[in-house]
């Protein structure tokens, strides 16, 4: 049993996640980042969190290693948490 | 129900997949009911509710009541009849009941009501056997679609541990409730075993016996036994035993003659009708071993045991040994076990305990009967010592005056007579003396052991006294062909002496000395050493052996088998001169060697500053020579002897003893007359005259003239001699001249008049001064008659005559008065109207050591005790002296001091009486030394104060320390010890004065008392000058109690009695309370198990507290209801009263409201219900119940208070507030009226406390103020973890003497600790979650905590299932959540092994750590072998 998650790309780059991300669902959230990075072929991929409850260290390594590719598009949940691990510093955060 | 319409269809059994799956796999067709598929929707719907219920229930269904049952029954009732019961009849599932069940079935099925039975016993074959059970049940209908009756409900609670472990309590209380500490073994037992015949369910029958003497086991006593009645046989031959053989008790309960007693003995003593009773039928010899043996009872002994309240007798029987605290066991207890029950931990364990409650009695009563009896000898002794000592003076000295008087005068007279004669008055004479000289000492003795020994110490050259003593036995010695070596060269200062107490000790070393030696010779030396005169004397005798030596001043103690002069001797010599030495405050060593000599040295320091009592007496002038000598050697009433009376004659007695032993030959033995000095009273039948005169011409023309006219005379040199021995033997008259020096001879006349003993003798004075004037003076003065010098020898001797004439027809009267008064045992006086004491008899100076040459003793009189240090006693002999100036009679008991500063008692009588001569008032009393008897009285009073100190002592260390102090004030002690040697390196000491432990005190005292611990038990230790000390059993260990005495109050032996007796009453009584309190242990352990329940619903907390004083449990109590709902039913109540009947009413309400809530969760209409019932349980109104249903979810209360004091709840904010609505009167006051219901809800975080009244009840205290104080304690406790918060409560409210009340306690903090359990696959990560969530969510906590605490929870059971079980997989992980009011604390619990983070190998991982310390305030994690915890802490408020 893996954990809620939804995974929906484009239009145009953009991945948007809703439900939940932990170590059960982490692979297939880093396949998808990884799968929408090489289709928007080096335009920056826009990963839109805003309807993700939860995120723990798992998703946030997927994001770090395509933290280069991406900018994230947050709501106020997931704020802390991707300001305290030191996302934000190194790819552009937007709130919705 | 809501939840039903989730369940798919057709799995009707899916709400519990265990029994589910035994339900599916029974073969429906087969049944009544048909295939699940078919059933109608009400049975189905039953079913449903039946599996998903957590509550014990059963349900029969269809025209074969088809019986269905759920998890929880399966677990608690049906046990091995499962899962063959599913599915059958129910008459054939419970045929062994179905006579109690069947007709509440059918009553339900005929009437459509419902049926309530509480605490049914029935006998269930669950296990093997037909097994004692209690059940609280209820039957209701069941319907069908139609409406039909078609089946019913059973909703049970079974009570089995419960009601067992009441009984089981109630008998352990009830043995442990006898208060009497002083009981005999057959009372114990015949009390053992009332209480142990009341509980025949656990102890069908029961059998103790007892080793005898001779190791055999005996029976003490039974139970259970209908008539244990003695054989025919023994009937015939121990008529005279009854009522001893018959047993005590009431009912079926029997106590046995006691091993060994008179009553019966083994052979053919009382023995049971029954043959198991017989000792030999049980493993006797196992059981000594100290462990329990689990016996069968099959075969022949055992057929037709009792059966106690049982239909059948038991099938096994556990022997317990009665163990005894280091030794082979008293005997052993049988006990039939009850074929009902599993003989499992708990029934052991209280047998066990009933064994261990037996022995306990049997040690306690044993050590009773050993210590009284040893108590009772002792003063027994005491008083007999003293009493013959006392009765020895009267009935000795009495007839030995009448035979030596007479004799003295046959000697005289018959020196005429033949040899023959002459010979056997001689053996008369010389036997008589040792007789008087053997009486004397053993009066000294009792004299000094009675304190009233009285020494006139006077400075003298102890070379010159000692030289002179010695001379008087040269002659014997040397006649003995031994050498004679008296070195006695003058000493530098004097040595202060009693003269008569001296001549004891130099004759009786010289007397032995000759008694033991044969070849060489005897020395006698003087010598200084510093401070000290040291006299030898040193014999070339036979010598003492070693091991004699430390015997060797033991009073009666006489060398045996010693070659010696003579075989004669008491053997008390040596103890005489010992106590002599040691009144002077000198020493005494002996060195010895057999066959070499024995050397004595005595020691006496120099100057009277070591004598206690000393008053000077000049030494005496004038010439020894011209003093008088006392006729008979045993005529002496003290050890004072007149400081004239010449050294020789003491020393008669010892010389007459010696001779005696010298081989005859040669000379005869010297008659008296060679020793006696010149100047002694010549025998004749004249009158006795004593002659006082300073002038040596003068005196020895007087004595010749009166001598040669047949009279007796003694002469002395003034008149202070003369009227010393005008008091130690009356003379006839007295003739004195008038100018004398110290004493003249109007004075003397005066002195002689003021003694009631002299005051009629005739006095004839001599003067030189003629005239008119001088006569008068000297006839008023007293004088009978006055004579001019010069004067006639004719003239003296017809005044003496006719003087002595005179007085003896005056006299006649008054000196049998005289007699009279002082042959009285009890001390007489006479007193004047201002209270001066004019006379007095010889008891009195016996008693008081006050003596006729003090008359008259004015007021305030030197007896009374002294103003400053005794002031209760001064003022009592002053209140006593104003009533006997005052009335005119009385009697009066007073304390008095004697001379030489002992305090006695006295009891006196008095009588105002008028001279008949003067006309004045006289006060005439008597009384006597009753020390003893107020001794005894006290010792009456010491056992009462000891005894209310032990009764009113709550524990070991308060019993202590207030016997400590009674002991203290009983002998005004400085200060009294008690040092418990425990395993522990220095013992626990306990004292009066509390700067004094095992640290401070003096080295000295150290050791002494580790020497006591050494000693026997109950033997009082004396050490002079320094107090007295006894050991004891402390149930800790051996204890020491030392008590240093206070300078008013020096111990005596009457002291020592009186404190072994306290003693051994102390061991008892700290034994005693040491029991009490581990019966109240126990006691306690099986109430709290009584209460329950075995699993508190999340988020309560509970306390049970008792009152302080021992086994005050009772009434109050908690309970917390899962009701079928998922609500939770909370009750606290408080029953009147306390102790065994409360605590049964307790359990009866506690049953029926938990009853009644699971069938009703209105708590209003609950408390109605519970009205009705408490109504006809006795002992149940009034009682008072706060009853609630709580939602757990939503913290949502529904309540109502039958007459509670209000719950109170404490807002995370700090503030508080009470429930204090839906209020109404106590349980059955008024039943069948309305009860009023309120609702709340418990805010997140929020403490509810609720309480019985004894947490908050003071003593003239509002009981608003108590509450008041309660909210301060919830308050403060908000931040307090739920578990810990009932100490915390319970402590800061205890009263200064703890609760005397006992205190129920139950609190619940909204929502209850979230414990999750789970696998560790990531899979459960996201319910984990959202239980988590909800759970915040009920907590009250914000959107973004609640995120921050998911994150940090996310990653501590992410790294669970990551790391503690990569290894391992399907271990479990546990997380915890509890709140306070304002903070969250979050355990994450995996067992599996938590590795240091690896960078390389999982680059983000360590993040999971960095985010958990990011979004909490406290992080830790514990790794270790057995698994890794995190422990985080978030503030949330």
């Amino acid at each position: 049993m893996t954990t809620a998650l939804t995974l929906t790309t484009g239009p145009g780059a953009v991945l948007t996640a809703a439900g939940e991300i932990d170590m059960s669902n982490a692979e297939t959230f880093a396949a998808a980042l990884t799968s929408a990075v090489t289709s928007a072929a080096g335009s920056p991929l826009t990963v839109d969190l805003t309807a993700v409850q939860y995120l723990d260290s798992a998703g946030l390594a997927a994001l770090f290693v395509q933290a280069d590719h991406i900018e994230v598009l947050t709501g106020p949940i997931l704020a802390p948490l991707l300001e305290i691990s030191g996302l934000s510093e190194m790819t552009t955060v937007r709130w919705a | 129900m809501s939840g039903i319409e989730r369940l798919p269809s057709p799995h009707t059994f899916s709400a519990d997949p265990e029994v589910g799956t035994d339900l599916a796999a029974v073969d429906w067709a087969a049944t009544p009911l048909g295939e699940p598929e078919q059933w109608p929707q009400s049975l189905r719907t039953a079913v449903s509710i039946l599996l998903s219920s957590r509550f014990s229930m059963w349900m029969a269904w269809g025209p074969e009541l088809t019986f269905f049952c759920n998890a929880a029954y399966r677990r608690h009732t049906l046990h091995e009849k499962y899962p063959w019961a599913l599915g059958r009849p129910a008459r054939e599932v419970w045929a062994e009941i179905w006579d109690d069940i069947g007709p509440r079935i059918d009553t339900v099925l005929s009437t459509g009501e419902a049926t309530w039975d509480e605490g049914l016993l029935l006998f269930l074959e669950r296990a093997g056997y037909p097994e004692e059970s209690y059940h609280t049940f209820s039957y209701s209908p069941l319907r069908d679609d139609e409406g039909g009756l078609v089946g019913m409900l059973c909703v049970v609670s079974e009570d089995t541990d419960q009601v067992i472990g009441e009984r089981r309590m109630g008998t352990l209380r009830d043995l442990g409730s006898d208060p009497s500490v002083a009981r005999t073994e057959r009372e114990m037992l015949a009390f053992t075993s009332r209480q142990l015949g009341r509980n025949q369910a656990d102890l069908p029958f029961t059998l103790t016996y007892l080793f005898g003497d001779d190791g055999r086991p005996e029976l003490a006593a039974s139970t259970g036994f209908d008539n244990p009645h003695p054989t025919p046989g023994s009937e015939g031959t121990h008529p005279a035993t009854e009522p001893e053989g018959t047993p005590l008790a009431t009912g079926s309960d029997g106590v046995y003659p006691a091993p060994g007693s008179d009553a019966g003995g083994s052979e053919t003593g009382f023995v049971s009708a029954h043959r198991a009773t017989a000792p030999e039928v049980w493993p006797a010899d196992r059981v000594a071993t100290g462990e329990p043996v689990l016996v069968e009872l099959a075969g022949e002994p055992f057929a037709g045991l009792p059966t106690g309240v049982w239909p059948d007798p038991p099938t096994r029987a556990l022997v317990l040994p009665l163990p005894r605290q280091g030794g082979t066991p008293y005997g052993f207890l049988v006990a039939g076990l009850n074929r009902h029950r599993p003989f499992d931990d708990s029934y052991r364990g209280f047998l066990e305990l009933v064994a261990g409650h037996v022995a306990a009695g049997i040690a306690s009563t044993r050590s009773y009967r050993a210590q009284q009896r040893r108590a009772e000898e002792l003063a027994e002794l005491d008083r007999a010592k003293t009493t013959f000592f006392s009765n020895i003076s009267h009935e000795f000295r009495t007839p030995l005056t009448l035979i030596m008087g007479p004799v003295e005068d046959l000697r005289a007279r018959l020196t005429s007579a033949g040899d023959e004669v002459r010979e056997g008055i001689e053996v008369i004479h010389r036997n008589g003396l040792r007789l008087g000289k053997l009486v004397n000492t053993l009066l000294d003795f009792s004299r000094i052991e009675a304190g009233r020994m009285q020494a006139r110490y006077e400075p003298v050259d102890l070379s010159a006294v000692t030289a002179e003593l010695a001379s008087a036995f040269r002659s014997a010695i040397e006649r003995a062909g031994l050498t004679f070596e008296v070195d006695c060269p003058p000493l530098p200062e004097p040595v202060h002496v009693d003269l008569g107490m001296w001549e004891k000790v130099v004759l009786n070393l010289l007397s032995n000395a000759l008694k033991f030696t044969f070849d060489g010779g005897v020395r006698v030396a003087v010598r200084a050493d510093g401070p000290d005169a040291v006299v030898t004397v040193t014999d070339t005798g036979v010598g003492v052996p070693e091991e004699e030596m430390p015997r060797l001043f033991e009073r009666f103690h006489r060398i045996e088998n010693a070659r010696s002069r003579s075989n004669e001797g008491s053997g008390i010599g040596l103890a005489l001169v010992q106590e002599l030495v040691r009144l002077h405050g000198g020493t005494i060593a002996a060195q010895s060697e057999t066959g070499r000599g024995t050397s004595f040295a005595i020691r006496l320091p120099f100057g009277h500053a070591h004598l206690p009592d000393y008053t000077g007496v000049p030494v005496a002038g004038g010439s020894r020579e011209a003093t008088p000598s006392r006729p008979s050697p045993v005529g002496a009433a003290s050890a004072q002897p007149d400081p004239a009376t010449p050294l020789s004659t003491n020393a008669d007695p010892f010389l007459q003893e010696a001779l005696r032993w010298l081989p005859p030959g040669g000379a005869s033995p010297p008659t008296r007359a060679a020793l006696e000095p010149v100047a002694g009273p010549v025998p004749g039948t004249g009158t006795s005259v004593l002659v006082a005169d300073d002038n040596a011409d003068m005196r020895d023309y007087l004595t010749r003239l009166l001598r040669s006219a047949g009279h007796r005379v003694t002469a002395v040199v003034d008149g202070r001699y003369a009227l010393d021995a005008a008091r130690a033997e009356v003379p006839d008259i007295v003739v004195s001249d008038v100018m004398m020096p110290r004493l003249d001879g109007l004075q003397l006349v005066a002195a002689l008049r003021a003694d009631p003993r002299t005051a009629g003798t005739p006095v004839l004075l001599l003067s030189a001064r003629a005239g008119q004037e001088a006569s008068i003076e000297g006839l008023d003065a007293g004088a009978d008659d006055y004579l001019f010098k010069p004067f006639s020898a004719a003239e003296l001797l017809a005044r003496v005559r006719a003087n002595v004439d005179l007085a003896r027809l005056r006299n006649h009267h008054a000196r049998w008065r005289t007699a009279l008064i002082d042959s009285l045992q009890e001390a007489f006086f006479v007193s004047d109207e201002s209270g001066a004491i004019i006379e007095i008899n010889s008891a009195f100076t016996d008693i008081l050591g006050y003596g006729p040459e003090g008359l008259p003793y004015l007021p305030v009189h030197p007896w009374w005790p002294d103003r400053e240090s005794d002031v209760e006693g001064h003022r009592a002999v002053a209140d006593s002296f104003a009533m006997l100036l005052d009335r005119p009679y009385g009697a009066y008991t007073i304390p008095v001091v004697h001379r030489d500063g002992r305090r006695l008692w006295a009891a006196a009588a008095f009588n105002q009486v008028r001279d008949p001569e003067t006309g004045r008032r006289v006060i005439v009393g008597t009384f006597r030394d009753v020390t003893a008897e107020q001794h005894a009285v006290q010792r009456d009073s010491a056992l009462a104060a000891l005894g209310l100190c032990l009764s009113e002592a709550e524990n070991l260390d308060g019993a202590l320390t207030a016997v400590l102090a009674e002991l203290r004030d009983i002998w005004q002690a400085t200060y009294v010890l008690a040092a418990v040697f425990d395993d522990s390196s220095s013992p626990a000491v306990t004292c009066t004065d509390p700067a004094l432990n095992w640290e401070t005190l003096p080295e000295q005292r150290r050791a002494a008392l580790l020497a006591l611990r050494a000693r026997p038990v109950l033997t009082p230790v004396t050490e002079e000058h320094a107090g007295s000390g006894i050991t004891l059993e402390h149930p800790a260990g051996t204890m020491v109690l030392w008590i240093e005495p206070g300078p008013a109050r020096p111990f005596s032996t009457a002291d020592e009695t009186l404190l072994a007796l306290l003693a051994g009453h102390l061991g008892q009584g700290l034994n005693r309370i040491h029991q009490i309190d581990q019966q109240r242990e126990t006691a306690l352990a099986l109430q709290r198990a009584i209460l329950g329940p075995d699993r508190l619903p999340s988020g309560f907390a509970v306390r049970y507290e008792p009152a302080t004083r021992p086994l005050k449990v009772g009434g109050d109590w908690y309970d917390t209801i899962e009701l079928a709902d998922g609500r939770i039913g909370i009750v606290v109540g408080d029953c009147v009263g306390h102790g065994l009947q409360a605590a049964t009413v307790m359990g009866q309400l506690r049953s029926a409201c938990r009853a009644l809530l699971l069938r009703d969760s209105s708590p209003a209409r609950t408390l109605m219900s519970l009205d009705v019932f408490a109504a006809m349980l006795p002992g149940a109104a009034c009682a008072t119940v706060f009853c609630g249903v709580l939602d757990p979810g939503t913290g949502h209360l529904v309540y109502s208070s039958a007459g509670h004091p209000p719950a109170i709840v404490g807002h995370p904010d700090g503030s508080t507030h009470l429930l204090d609505q839906g209020r109404s009167r106590p349980v059955a006051v008024r039943a069948g009226a309305e009860r009023p219901e309120a609702e709340f809800t418990v805010p997140p975080r929020a403490t509810l406390l609720l309480y019985t009244d004894g947490l908050v009840e003071r003593r003239r205290r509002p009981l608003s103020s108590g509450i008041s104080e309660a909210s301060t304690a919830v308050r403060h406790g908000l931040g307090t973890p739920i578990e810990d918060l009932a100490t915390e409560i319970m402590d800061r409210l205890t009263p200064d003497n703890g609760y005397d009340d006992d205190v129920a306690v139950l609190l619940y903090r909204h929502p209850g600790p979230l414990e999750l359990e789970f696998p560790a696959e990531s899979g459960r990560l996201a319910p984990v979650r959202s239980a988590l969530r909800g759970w915040l969510e009920r907590c009250g906590v914000d959107a973004a905590t609640t995120q921050n605490i998911l994150v940090a929870a996310g990653e501590a059971c992410a790294n669970a299932i990551e790391h503690g079980h990569r290894d391992s997989p399907g271990g479990q992980i546990r997380l915890r959540a509890a709140a306070t009011a304002g903070d969250l604390r979050l355990i994450v619990t995996d067992t599996g092994m938590w590795k240091n983070p690896d960078p390389t190998a999982n680059p983000y991982r360590g993040r999971g750590l960095k985010l958990m310390r990011a979004f909490m305030q406290a992080v830790t994690v514990t790794s270790g072998t057995s698994g890794t915890i995190v422990d985080m802490q978030a503030r949330i408020s």
